[in-house]
């Protein structure tokens, strides 16, 4: 972890539920996790996971109903966002916080243009008359790397494509200087050129901006390429949280190792026989009491069937593991 | 100029529709229609008689030919006078159609804002009592028939067994103070029955916007609850809003005054139609289906221009 | 469809649960089940209907026309509602009217839901073509319309016809169910296991009627029971305009004799008919909406 800095975001014990026909789901059970000012951390995991749903809950964007945050604290710069009421919120998303999303198709409102969606947040959190919020929304455009930006800001999002209005998305959440980022699979939606250009875009800008970014993402290559950190999440909790490299080198826990086997590599001859997590992530609605992993693991003992592991502290240059029986790291 | 140019096409386009709606009122109203041989001949008629009259008629013609003649009299405006009363049939139409807007108005106006508001009270605490309530309201005010609701309004406000605070019936308007008393139980019944299925359009059209990811994103970035509202949804939601207002004028006009007119003895142009199909009133039926298939045309004309207005994705072309 | 084209000629139901997943139907079944409002509507509908067939086999409301009691006889243990102008027994013809709106309200949906279904599959399976055109403009004059006025048109075009306005109502109330089914097709066309049929060769009648019409089923069973509740409720406003039920008496006909009562002073034969009426028709759409939420693929399959 990047010791010494300092702690921008710090989530503890997050339960995020949601009501359902068949009974309320937990979607994020118990979640801890910190974020240190200026650095990416990757939140990785399968679809469902509650990856996204955590993203969400840090600016209290869980649709509700028929989601709810039911605990936990959610401190950024020490103060717990869930305490905050309405208005002071709203003060903190897109101007200290900002978030984008994975549709860049469908995330601006189609019936204005980009400029005037660009200069109502600028001038919702800044002191800036139209003017003044015009030229910076132009100059955001241009940083983010589109072309003509003082045409294209008059333009609606259905004239631009994908990769552009991902580009506007996060010309639109830089435009405040936001200390942290929240990219909810911001290139999973792009072609691939795009993506890279667009993950390229985020990791410049991340620089400049000296902000933090959390990367939300199925991709662990992304994860590779981009974070210092990654986090991954396993049907509602941290299993493993650690530095990418003893993550990717050595993974502890299985599911991780797993996850990692199943990246295809092209200096692997052998295609076409990835290796897979044999079995089915657990129904949210019976979930078993014990590790939510165990009856897809290799390494799963009694214990691992009653209770379930806590997150460790990770001494040591060693990822933090929520395992009882996590693999050894070679010496 | 784009609009224009536009609208000549769509004008243009709109042409098989008012053969179509000209040709079934043709075949229902004068083919099919009210024989009126007899009623112009006297007792114990010769067959030369009765030849002579259907000539005159014009029964004797091929389909075609009446039909066509029938279309030709519409596209020329050339209605004539009304066989029942002999006044010119657009002396009749310019005096029965201000008194059918006149009635149906509040009621129309009225029955949308308020369909509009309470659906955006039920979508904002969508779940919530409040939603229960106006929903379970407007599911018991679309069960509730038209005439049904136009009669037990009668007995509240204008019966001797009620408040008797309005006219039991007529249209006897000189002043703004007669109109508001004609007007007032009429617009009440009206609001009544249309607000049941507005506000469970309007509610299911708003909800699906309030979901929108923009909406979200929005959200994202600290949109104060106005803008929101106003940028966000309501912009976003005129599409459908339109189309259900605009597209109910031609029907609002004709079809919602019928049977308020009938029942309060209004001389509005729905009532005028309604007895002028009893009696096979031929001019005056021409000239309302014409009217009413024009107006049409222009309805979708109008949705058009304004979906531009609201939606830069829309094209006109 | 690992199954092939072998049996796609063979057996049409088999093939409905191919494409919509086996227990669309079941899921749907259980869905309803747990829905109160929906069951409670569901055994409403079911005593109106228990009624409409007392009256029909002959059991209960056959003296509706007899002229049995004093003018305006209040309630008494002889004449439960009282009696009407000329002394003809109100709950007598309320009953009776049960299975006049029963019996437009079944007419009406099956024929109009039948017609919009075939048109709707004609018009979505050759959609683009002149079939579909021709359709699509009929659909459009016929919307254009207002509906009073062609119902007044149609009853007297058919001049005194007892089903000039059954004829009148299917001949605009196929038209949503239509341009619902169209849509639907038009998506089902391009399916697997449509393509395959074509491929082999499978009569295009066939594939639209025997293949592609049963998977909109679950539309057709909600557009049905709407356009049952749209006839029961214009039928009482066609009949207050003389242009309604002919023979027999309906709770349109009720009221309409009761317009002329109230102003006297006398309400049984308004409530009696309005009350039964409501019941009906509000227990009709809380099933049609409880079917509906039980049908729709999205909230079944989530």
């Amino acid at each position: 972890m990047s010791d010494g800095s300092e702690i921008l975001l710090s989530i503890r014990d997050l339960r995020v539920e949601f009501a359902t026909e068949q009974g309320v789901v937990r979607a994020v059970d118990g979640v801890s996790f910190d974020v240190h000012a200026g650095e990416t951390v990757g939140l990785v995991g399968e679809s469902g996971c509650g990856k996204t749903v955590t993203g969400l809950s840090i600016l209290r964007l869980v649709p509700c109903p028929p989601g709810r945050i039911a605990a936990g604290q959610i401190e950024f710069r020490g103060q717990d966002l869930l305490q905050l009421d309405t208005r002071q919120m709203r003060d903190i998303r897109g101007s200290r916080i900002s978030m984008i999303f994975q549709e860049p198709m469908t995330a601006l409102n189609p019936v204005f243009t980009i400029g005037n969606q660009m200069v109502d947040v600028l001038r919702d959190h800044e002191k800036m008359t139209r003017r003044q919020a015009r030229t910076a929304a132009i100059e955001m455009l241009d940083k983010v790397g589109i072309p003509d930006p003082a045409v294209r800001i008059d333009e609606y999002p259905h004239q631009l494509s994908g990769g552009m209005r991902q580009r506007v998305m996060i010309a639109m959440a830089l435009s405040c200087g936001p200390e942290l980022l929240i990219a909810d699979e911001p290139t999973t939606a792009l072609d691939v050129t795009t993506q890279a250009q667009v993950l390229d875009q985020i990791v410049s800008l991340q620089e400049e901006f000296q902000m933090a970014v959390i990367l939300i993402t199925h991709d662990l290559g992304v994860v590779a390429e981009v974070c210092s950190r990654a986090i991954v999440m396993y049907c509602g909790s941290v299993v493993e949280n650690g530095s990418i490299e003893p993550l990717f080198e050595q993974p502890r826990h299985p599911y991780t190792a797993g996850l990692l086997n199943s990246i295809p590599r092209i200096r692997d001859d052998r295609l076409g026989k990835l290796p897979v997590i044999e079995g089915m992530v657990p129904d949210l609605l019976q979930l078993p009491a014990g590790c939510r992993f165990a009856d897809r693991c290799g390494r799963a003992g009694a214990i691992c069937i009653e209770s379930r592991p806590q997150l460790n502290d990770g001494a040591g240059g060693q990822t933090a593991v929520a395992c009882f029986n996590p693999i050894d790291v070679q010496q | 100029m784009e609009i224009l140019q536009y609208s000549v096409r769509k004008l243009i386009a709109g042409i098989p529709l008012v053969l179509g709606v000209t040709f079934i009122s043709f075949l229902l109203m004068v083919y099919f229609g009210p024989d009126k041989t007899y009623e112009l001949l006297g007792k114990n008629p010769t067959p030369e008689q009765i030849e002579e009259v259907r000539r005159e008629l014009g029964y004797d013609q091929p389909f075609l030919t009446r039909y066509a003649l029938y279309v030709q009299e519409i596209a020329t405006l050339n209605f004539g006078s009304s066989e029942s009363s002999g006044e010119l049939v657009s002396s009749l139409l310019a005096r029965t159609i201000p008194v059918s807007i006149a009635l149906i108005t509040p009621g129309f106006v009225l029955g949308n804002l308020l369909g509009v508001l309470f659906a955006l009270i039920a979508a904002y605490h969508r779940g919530s009592w409040a939603d229960k309530f106006i929903m379970g309201a407007s599911a018991v005010g679309m069960s509730i028939s038209f005439l049904i609701a136009i009669i037990a309004f009668q007995i509240i406000f204008s019966s001797n067994f009620g408040l008797g605070l309005f006219p039991v019936r007529g249209w006897n308007v000189h002043s703004f103070g007669d109109y508001l008393s004609y007007v007032t139980v009429p617009t009440l019944a009206t609001v009544f029955v249309a607000l049941g299925y507005n506000t469970r359009f309007y509610r299911a059209v708003i909800v699906e916007e309030m979901t929108r990811d923009h909406v979200r994103t929005a959200k994202a970035f600290g949109t104060p609850p106005a803008r929101l509202f106003y940028k966000n949804i309501l912009k976003n939601s005129m599409i459908p809003i339109i189309t259900r207002v605009v597209f109910s004028i031609p029907f609002v006009v004709i079809s919602g005054s019928l049977l308020i007119e009938s029942y309060f003895g209004i001389p509005g142009v729905g009532k005028v139609t309604f007895d002028a199909i009893t009696s096979g009133d031929q001019p005056v039926l021409k000239a309302v289906v014409g009217l009413t298939a024009a107006l049409f045309v222009l309805a979708q004309l109008l949705t058009d221009i304004l979906y531009r207005a609201v939606d830069p994705r829309v094209s006109l072309t | 469809m690992s199954n092939g084209v072998a049996d796609l000629t063979a057996n049409g139901s088999e093939l409905d649960s191919s494409v919509f997943g086996d227990s669309l139907w079941g899921k749907a079944f259980l869905k309803f089940r747990r829905d109160r409002a929906g069951m409670w509507s569901l055994a409403v509908v079911t005593a109106y209907a228990l009624i409409a067939l007392g009256v029909w086999t002959g059991v209960w409301g056959t003296s509706w026309a007899d002229v049995s009691g004093a003018k305006w006889a209040p309630i008494s243990a002889e004449h439960w509602l009282g009696t009407n102008i000329i002394g003809q027994d109100i709950f007598e013809r309320a009953v009776f009217s049960t299975k006049t709106a029963f019996e437009v309200g079944l007419v009406v949906a099956v024929l109009a839901t039948v017609l919009g279904a075939v048109l709707g599959a004609m018009a979505g399976f050759f959609s683009g073509s002149w079939i579909d055109e021709i359709i699509i403009w009929l659909m459009g004059v016929l919307d254009s319309i207002p509906f009073y006025l062609l119902v007044a048109a149609i009853a007297f075009s058919l001049e005194g016809n007892p089903y000039a306005m059954h004829i009148a109502m299917i001949s605009t109330f196929w038209i949503g169910t239509s341009r619902l089914v169209r849509g639907e097709v038009i998506k089902l066309k391009s399916l697997d296991f449509v393509e395959a049929a074509r491929a082999t060769g499978v009569n295009q009648l066939t594939i639209i009627f025997r293949h592609i019409l049963p998977n909109t089923f679950h539309i057709l069973l909600v557009q049905a029971t709407i356009t049952f509740v749209a006839a029961i409720k214009s039928e009482v406003i066609l009949s207050f305009l003389g242009i309604g039920v002919q023979d027999g008496i309906s709770w349109g006909l009720m009221i309409a004799e009761s317009t002329f009562e109230v102003l006297a002073g006398f309400f049984n034969n308004f409530l009696a008919a309005s009350v039964l009426m409501f019941g009906l028709v509000m227990a009709f759409n809380m099933f049609s909406d409880a079917l509906q939420d039980a049908l729709d693929p999205r909230t079944v399959s989530g």
